[in-house]
């Protein structure tokens, strides 16, 4: 008997699809976070750390370990203000 | 139509270009960013324990930046310190540990152990070995970083 192989169709579909969008999604995460999986949970406190590593490196996931900041680093922070009238 | 807005009542972010007064001494601030300080916080809080009490502790007198800056310095010039001397000594447990970190959400679990163990083992030898006394875990049962096969690891990435 010859085998349905049109009813595969739609699981291919399926699968296609999804792995298609799934792997769009990946990649497109990891390329707003150079190569690493995204970070989650991140609270004020880590907000505050990714920030000083934009700083530091021109990148909120970028990384160094160097001991010694760069040049204009000390200045370079940034405080809100807010209108008071 | 345009109206004078006063400096006073800006929305936007703020950034202030002028140094310190000179008649502040300089000190370069700590350029380690948040995985590789995340990697020798242990190590930080053993090293310099007696700078960084003693900031804490002027800090707890008084919240004024200007009054704790003379401890401010020596906490970033003993930070600074240490992190020279873990590049020298054991740069690759180091850079293993902190890049399996920023792999997982800068998370100390057992997802990193590995290397954990790894930098720890140099370190001891080397440099400095943190009490890694964690207060509020239960005394009955063996601290999770020595606990040998525990039960939560991590997914496959």
């Amino acid at each position: 008997m010859p085998v349905p192989w049109e009813a595969l169709i739609p699981f291919g579909l399926l699968t296609a699809m999804f792995g298609t969008a799934g792997t769009l999604m990946n990649v497109s995460k990891r390329g707003q976070n150079l190569g690493k999986s995204p970070r989650y949970h991140v609270d004020p406190w880590d907000e505050m750390m990714m920030e000083r590593d934009k700083r530091l490196t021109g990148h909120i996931r970028g990384q160094s370990t160097e001991p010694i900041a760069p040049e204009g680093f000390a200045t370079s922070s940034v405080w809100y203000t807010q209108k008071t009238n | 139509m345009s109206t004078f807005h006063d400096g006073s009542t800006s929305t936007h972010p703020y950034k202030e270009p002028s140094p310190l007064p000179s008649s502040i001494p300089k000190v370069d601030e700590l350029g380690t960013t948040s995985a590789p300080l995340k990697s020798a916080a242990f190590f930080i809080g053993a090293y310099c324990k007696d700078y960084n009490e003693d900031f804490m502790l002027c800090k707890a007198e008084n919240r004024d930046p200007a009054h704790c800056l003379k401890e401010g310095r020596r906490v970033t010039r003993c930070a600074q310190d240490l992190i020279t001397k873990m590049r020298e000594n054991c740069l690759k447990q180091f850079d293993e540990h902190w890049s399996c970190l920023e792999a997982n959400n800068q998370v100390l679990n057992n997802r990193c152990r590995k290397p954990e163990r790894t930098l720890n083992k140099c370190m001891f030898e080397k440099l400095v070995r943190p009490d890694q006394n964690h207060p509020g875990s239960p005394p009955s049962q063996k601290p999770i970083h020595e606990v040998e096969k525990p039960v939560f690891t991590g997914v496959q990435k």
